[in-house]
């Protein structure tokens, strides 16, 4: 019996309408997909018909919580986004965090899943179970970035927590996102769906207090988890963020650069997380209810705002485009957050889009004129594409705001050999040749490229396994990083507790027996995470999926990486397939990839695989 | 000689990029770094072992932790938190 953590209901939302629709949960539902991530996907396959089109009136959005939100856990105020991509036509979910999780969940829902399409622009307001769709025409394709149009509704709907889009995704950028608070919901173009429906912007509050089964013990835990998040284990984060990785992976030659034809980048230093905390941090935040505090912010120009500067930023917009000037890589940073562009993505289609220039490859075609002398290492046309790419501004503006994968197509060969993305996502800051362990988690990876999602690369830095060799010993390790990451996703808790947590299955399944007072065990937890990857495969399926897609671009297996100690690594077709094999079996999955129907019935999975819609969600 | 390179939190903590010790195993490197930046110790470098957050990659290459690994004359050390998540 559930006896906190839950509310056992969702919001499903007309957009077009203002329609309200109160949904109740079934319990087993919740005990098999525990929440966030998991209750998120799950939400968007019951919603959903087979092969809807992202920009859809009946494209579903889910904003979904985790039965942790609310509580003293350090680290738990956070929400995931779930939608279909309109970059990848795959699933994507993203999370972000802070008061929008805390508010979101007092609405006393635990999912809120938007459909439809409002008739003008507009904001939908949730106040517990009251509704508004409220227009906002006004704060529509104007020149405010996302701060700016974030504030301006905030005194219009006050003690509202609000999550924005910006001009990205009002012009159906395919990778725009979704900012709330200064985080951001990134990757994969949850913007530009909800653009696609008119809504600049979600509000949520209410007075729903999350109830507790053993509060005394949730304190208990919670006390100790809040201390060993203050160990060595989150040291890194505490004291130089993310941004310690750029100088590592220069060194060890796993930097991608130049849109991934070198591994190491000569102006690394100049952005490196090292030399940046001496001569320009001004600050440290944190999410709420958090107590690492992993947010570093940079100072770009004397008396304006600082910048918050993730690892992710300062590769796609840094190195990836052959930029070390720290004032051009934090402005292009703070753009794409105002904007509302994903950085990776922005940085990754610009720096396809500069070698594409450099080997003429544009010279032809509508777009020749503005690509005009686009080279690497050119801070100033960096930034005046993010620009033109966010309002579709010209033929380039336009195509580079499909992402690479469309644009390569728009090319034509050689162009869809080098366009750097995996399913359409653009590929983070890990060099594929260089940690091959991570090469496999980004070929397989539900969402595309995705360094959240699965966390192969810490194989790779194991040293249980040769990172220039990938092999099926690291394809099994894989498997779990990526199970770690799916439960972690739907309690949900941040990554960077990993190595804090000494079992994370049998700690989550002790948090979600003191929280919700539900008996779960490690092995129930651990069931659960197997059946979170499963159920994100079942959506792809669905949704078209082929094992073709499961693979990377030919650059990663006909180019040697030139430069460092990985000169010389280059992936081996028939090394990744051996790898996609072990990755397939040790999921249980068919060789071709396909899901046995025994396993999608021994998940209990078999309405998600179907095309059933329901006004009652059950196992 | 061999060189051993830091980066992120040991760097800040030792003020420094690089030492250079005498040692002809991983873990006399690292007694040996312990030695010669005592602010790196225990938190980084516990006597001839690493703590378990951090890793390093000699020459840049492999990663391990193991301090029976031979080392040459020569050879860099790449210390680097074994937490790299972005």
């Amino acid at each position: 019996m559930i006896r906190g953590g839950y509310f056992g209901r969702f919001l499903r939302v007309d957009t077009g309408s203002g329609r309200a629709t109160v949904v109740p949960i079934a319990p087993a539902v919740l005990e098999s997909v525990i929440g966030g991530v998991g209750l998120g996907t799950y939400l968007l396959a019951r919603e959903t018909p087979a092969g809807f089109d992202p920009y859809g009136p009946e494209a579903a959005v889910v904003f979904a919580f985790g039965p942790l939100v609310g509580t003293p856990l350090t680290t738990s105020a956070k929400f995931a986004v779930v939608t279909k991509s309109p970059l990848t036509d795959r699933l994507t979910d993203s999370l972000s965090s802070s008061a929008f999780a805390l508010s979101g969940k007092r609405t006393g829902f635990d999912a809120l899943v938007l459909v439809g399409r409002a008739e003008r622009p507009s904001v939908v307001l949730i106040d517990g179970d009251r509704v508004e769709i409220a227009e906002c025409s006004d704060l529509w394709d104007t020149d405010l970035g996302v701060s700016d149009a974030t504030a301006a509704l905030a005194k219009r709907f006050p003690r509202y927590e609000l999550a924005t889009i910006g001009v990205a995704g009002e012009r159906l950028v395919r990778y725009a996102g979704l900012a709330n608070g200064g985080r951001h919901a990134g990757r994969g173009g949850i913007g530009a769906v909800l653009g696609s429906k008119r809504i600049k912007a979600i509000g949520v509050r209410g007075s729903e207090r999350v109830p507790l089964a053993d509060a005394a013990r949730t304190v208990a835990l919670s006390r100790d988890l809040a201390r060993r998040s203050l160990g060595p284990a989150t040291e890194k984060y505490r004291e130089l963020g993310t941004v310690a990785n750029l100088a590592t992976f220069n060194r060890l030659a796993a930097l991608p650069t130049r849109n991934f034809q070198q591994a190491t980048f000569e102006g690394a230093a100049a952005i490196s997380g090292e030399v940046l905390k001496v001569t320009r941090e001004k600050g440290r935040g944190s999410c709420a209810a958090c107590t690492i505090g992993c947010e570093h912010f940079y100072e770009v120009e004397r008396g304006a705002a600082p910048v918050k500067a993730e690892y992710e930023n300062l590769f796609a917009l840094g190195p990836l485009c052959g930029i070390s000037d720290p004032d051009v890589v934090l402005a292009a940073s703070r753009a794409c957050d105002e904007l509302g562009l994903d950085t990776i993505s922005a940085g990754g289609t610009i720096a396809f889009a500069m070698e594409c220039s450099e080997r003429g490859l544009l010279d032809r075609g509508p777009w020749g004129d503005q690509a005009k002398g686009l080279r690497f290492g050119d801070g100033a046309r960096l930034l005046t594409l993010l620009d033109d790419i966010a309002h579709r501004r010209g033929a380039l503006g336009d195509l580079l705001a499909e992402g690479s994968r469309r644009a390569a197509r728009a090319i034509g060969p050689p162009a869809p050999d080098f366009a750097p993305h995996v399913k359409g996502l653009e590929i983070p800051g890990y060099e594929p040749r260089a940690l091959q362990s991570m090469a496999l988690g980004f070929a397989v990876g539900s969402r595309g490229a995705d360094h959240n999602r699965s966390g192969a690369y810490e194989v790779d830095f194991s040293g249980k396994v040769d990172r220039f060799a990938g092999s099926p010993e690291g394809a099994r390790l894989a498997v779990e990083t990526e199970d770690r990451a799916a439960l972690l996703d739907a309690l949900i808790l941040c990554k960077f507790l990993r190595g804090a947590l000494r079992d994370p299955s049998a700690e989550a399944a002790e948090m979600l027996r003191a929280v919700t007072g539900i008996e779960f065990s490690a092995d129930d937890t651990r069931a659960a995470a197997a059946r979170i990857v499963l159920l994100k495969k079942l959506f792809n399926v669905r949704e078209g999926w082929t094992a073709a897609e499961d693979t990377l671009p030919a650059r990663f297996f006909d180019d040697a990486l030139p430069d460092g100690v990985s000169r010389g690594a280059v992936l081996s077709r028939d090394g990744l397939d051996a790898m996609i094999a072990a990755y397939y079996a040790a999921r249980g999955w068919r060789a071709d990839g396909s899901v046995p129907g025994t396993l999608v019935a021994a998940a209990g999975l078999e309405s998600v695989a179907s095309r059933r819609t329901g006004d009652t969600t059950s196992a | 000689m061999v060189t051993i390179e830091l980066f992120g939190v040991p760097r800040l903590r030792a003020g420094r990029d690089a030492f250079c010790v005498d040692a002809a195993s991983l873990g006399q490197a690292f007694r040996a770094l312990g030695e010669a930046c005592p602010s790196l110790a225990p938190s980084v470098v516990d006597g001839d072992r690493l703590q378990p957050h951090y890793l390093v990659a000699v020459n840049g290459t492999q990663f391990t932790a193991d301090p029976s690994t031979p080392l040459r004359d020569g050879d860099v050390v790449v210390l680097v938190s074994a937490e790299a998540g972005g």
